[in-house]
């Protein structure tokens, strides 16, 4: 340019026609070409620099014999040159300014378009704007939660420029950053979503920060804070999808369950229904179509009679269940209940019928009554008794027992089986749940210590199990005593 | 980054702070009793001049030092070197080059840091360094040119020793007060509060008006035209050097080479 600015100097010098010589207009081509280049500063310089270089042949002219036509010309040449640098550098600065906005918004929708947490997608930013934007250093921060994240250092401290503006919500601009020979120019711009600072971009320079820049970088960060907003709620979002996913999981997962329970439940009391059945209807076609002698048709009667009552407890805990899945509490006729009759009265029942395991009762002398239904009382000690036998080895003792609490009465009852696996004992009481190494080997609906428990906390109690592998289990139920008077 | 790690506090300091108000009295007392003593007779119309270069331009090197926080004793020290030449000088021809008093003051300063504030002591690029030459050789090409060609001033060697003692007034208190208090004070305060455009405003049109005022500049239109013009451009390039180089030596260059250029010319 400079030497495109001599070489018209020069034809001009040569061509002797003074401020006329045609060759003036051959300005405009390094004036235009430095417009182009360096934008307004360019065109402005190489502008007066064609002024300057042409001022000698220009104003001697006026100097000899005034405004001639030949200076006049001259002097519109000035102004033709003046002009054009100026406005065809504005327009090259402006274009330029309005490219590089177009280039680092789409760079910005690049940072952000794939998953990130924040801090990642601020450095992603910082480095897209900071070869863009032509500042010596350039700051993101946003707020998370009660935090700071930095991109471009490490924290805010208390007092800064950051710090104001992000309390403050306003762009700020200091003409003396710092403590160099010249100052440096700060300028730090809120990141605005929905009303809010979410954050801030701060920029230096050693340099100026015109007007016009801060007003895009203002801009900027409103279109920043947007983007990082939109990123946040897409995150939130992915991550609420997410985890509706696997809660969807999860609920097919345990309805498939509960149905696999259920079809197998139903398999199960189907077979536990069947059996009194069966037994009830054999023997009472044996009665009916045999004569048989008084004590056989007693020993019959006694079966059907155990076989009945099977089947009535059965129905019962069903019944029990329906009510448990409903949200009911099973239906109770309280009355005062002494303990060990109770107690007595179930084991004779076991006893009635083949013996294949002892049952040791030890109650506490002088035991509370308690305020118990008599026939869930009878369920409950049914029920665990049933189970002490069926999980222990034959010829085992099962031990069943009542002890004063406090102001309750704890009944346990206690086998020497194979113990309920760890995992298993959690859950041991949930409707149609039965222990992995016993679904295999022994009968039962899975229903049992569902109706127990059920049926203790109607009555106000607590049930507890304990158990220990090849020791055995011992069941705890703690039912409130009566503390009213004796009817 | 500064803007992160640093307080930002609010500007409190005045444009004008750190005047030495009392060593100014003293230089406007000094040259006002010289200029009456001329007035009546007891001095020599010479003494005008010495106290005339030691006031004014002591006066600019003394609130340079003061607001790049030097010591007071150093302007006083500078005051009294100016006084020193400006004396000597009156005495003949090699009396010039006592002005290089003022400058080996500066530079010894300037070495142990203590000019930092003013732009100099740093190390400057030769890039800077051949930057300032050339805008002053520009400048100086394109005033001796048009001059020649519009008011018919010419080159003339045949005053070597007029140019010799100019020269070494240039030197020693001409462009050095000027850059050191138009740009390394004046400017460099001026735009770390406002842009570069109003600081180079204010800097240069008080660097013109000191001139303007001084009685050496002859009188003439077309000279006081020729000088604005000229002095606004070599002022607004002086700022722009130091604003992009960081150092006051591409200015101080700058302004040597136009003022060797221009204490060339003579009619004739």
């Amino acid at each position: 340019m400079a030497a495109g600015l001599a070489a018209v100097t020069a034809l001009i010098a040569l061509d002797g026609a003074g401020p006329a010589s045609l060759f003036r207009h051959a300005y405009l081509v390094p004036v235009v070409m430095a417009a182009l280049r360096f934008g307004a500063p360019g065109g402005a310089l190489a502008a007066g620099a064609a002024v300057l270089l042409s001022a000698p042949f220009v104003l001697p002219e006026i100097e000899r014999s005034g405004l001639t036509p030949d200076a006049a010309e001259g002097l519109v040449t000035f102004a033709v040159l003046g002009i054009v640098g100026a406005l065809s550098g504005v327009l090259r600065t402006r274009v330029g300014r309005h490219r590089r906005r177009y280039e680092t918004l789409v760079a910005l929708q690049r940072a952000l378009a794939d998953e990130a947490t924040l801090d990642v997608a601020l450095t992603r930013l910082r480095a897209a704007l900071a070869g863009r934007l032509g500042f010596d250093d350039l700051v993101l921060v946003a707020r998370d939660g009660t935090g700071l994240v930095v991109a471009g250092g490490d924290r805010v401290a208390p007092g800064s420029l950051v710090a104001r503006v992000l309390d403050s919500g306003i762009p700020e601009l200091v003409w003396d950053a710092g403590s160099d020979v010249l100052s440096r120019r700060a300028f730090a711009a809120p990141l605005v979503a929905g009303g809010q600072a979410i954050g801030v971009l701060a920029v230096e320079r050693k340099g100026e920060i015109p007007a016009e820049e801060r007003a895009a970088l203002e801009a900027l960060g409103a279109h920043v804070g947007l983007a990082l907003e939109n990123a946040r709620l897409a995150s939130r979002q992915r991550l609420f999808a997410a985890e509706l996913a696997e809660k969807v999981r999860a609920a097919r997962q345990e309805l498939e369950e509960l149905d696999r329970v259920k079809s197998t439940f139903v398999a199960i009391a189907s077979h536990e229904l069947r059996t009194p059945l069966t037994a009830l209807q054999g023997f009472s076609e044996l009665l009916a179509l045999r004569r048989l002698p008084p004590e056989e048709v007693s020993r019959l009667a006694g079966i059907m009679r155990r076989e009945a009552k099977r089947l009535g407890r059965i129905v019962s805990d069903l019944l029990d269940l329906s009510r448990i899945e409903r949200g009911l509490d099973p239906a109770l006729c309280r009355i005062p209940l002494a303990v060990e009759p109770a107690i007595v009265a179930t084991v004779d029942l076991f006893r009635q019928g083949t013996v294949t395991h002892p049952i040791a009762i030890t109650c506490e002398p002088s035991l509370p009554r308690v305020d118990a239904d008599p026939d869930a009382l009878e369920r409950i000690l049914t029920n665990l008794l049933s189970n002490a036998i069926k999980y222990s080895p034959l010829g085992s003792v099962v031990r069943v027992g009542g002890r004063a609490v406090g102001g309750a009465v704890a009944i346990e009852v206690a086998d020497a089986g194979r113990g309920i696996p760890a995992e298993a004992l959690g859950r041991i009481f949930e409707p149609y749940y039965r222990a992995p190494d016993a679904a295999g080997t022994t009968h039962g609906t899975g229903i049992g210590l569902a109706v127990v428990k059920a049926l203790v906390e109607a009555h106000g109690g607590a049930v507890r199990v304990e158990s220990a592998p090849a020791i055995g289990t011992r069941v705890t139920v703690i039912l409130p005593a009566f503390h009213g008077p004796v009817p | 980054m500064w803007a992160l790690d640093q307080p930002c506090a609010p500007r409190t300091g005045r444009l004008f702070a750190d005047t030495p108000l009392a060593l100014l009295v003293v230089l406007a007392l000094g040259a006002a009793t010289t200029w009456a003593l001329v007035e009546l007779g007891v001095l020599a119309p010479p003494a005008m001049h010495v106290a005339g270069v030691t006031a004014g331009h002591g006066a600019l090197l003394a609130t340079a030092f003061a607001w790049a926080r030097v010591r007071s004793g150093s302007g006083v020290v500078v005051v009294a070197l100016l006084g020193l030449a400006a004396s000597v000088n009156a005495l003949g021809v090699f009396g010039a080059f006592a002005y290089l008093g003022p400058p080996l003051w500066v530079a010894w300063l300037a070495r142990r840091g203590r000019l930092a504030g003013l732009g100099l002591g740093a190390p400057v690029s030769l890039r800077c360094v051949l930057a300032g030459a050339g805008a002053g050789a520009f400048l100086a090409s394109h005033l001796l040119v048009s001059t020649s060609r519009t008011l018919g001033v010419h080159v003339r060697l045949d005053h070597m020793s007029e140019v010799l003692a100019a020269l070494g007034y240039d030197v020693g208190a001409n462009v050095l007060a000027a850059e050191c208090f138009f740009r390394g004070a004046l400017f460099n305060r001026a735009q770390r509060r406002w842009s570069f455009t109003v600081a180079a405003t204010l800097a240069t049109t008080s660097y013109v008006v000191r001139y303007l005022v001084d009685p050496l500049l002859p009188k003439s239109i077309e000279l006081v035209v020729g000088a604005v013009f000229y002095l606004a451009l070599l002022g607004a390039i002086n700022c722009w050097l130091l604003w992009w180089s960081e150092s006051l030596v591409p200015g101080l260059l700058s302004a040597l080479v136009f003022f060797a250029a221009y204490r060339t010319l003579g009619s004739g």
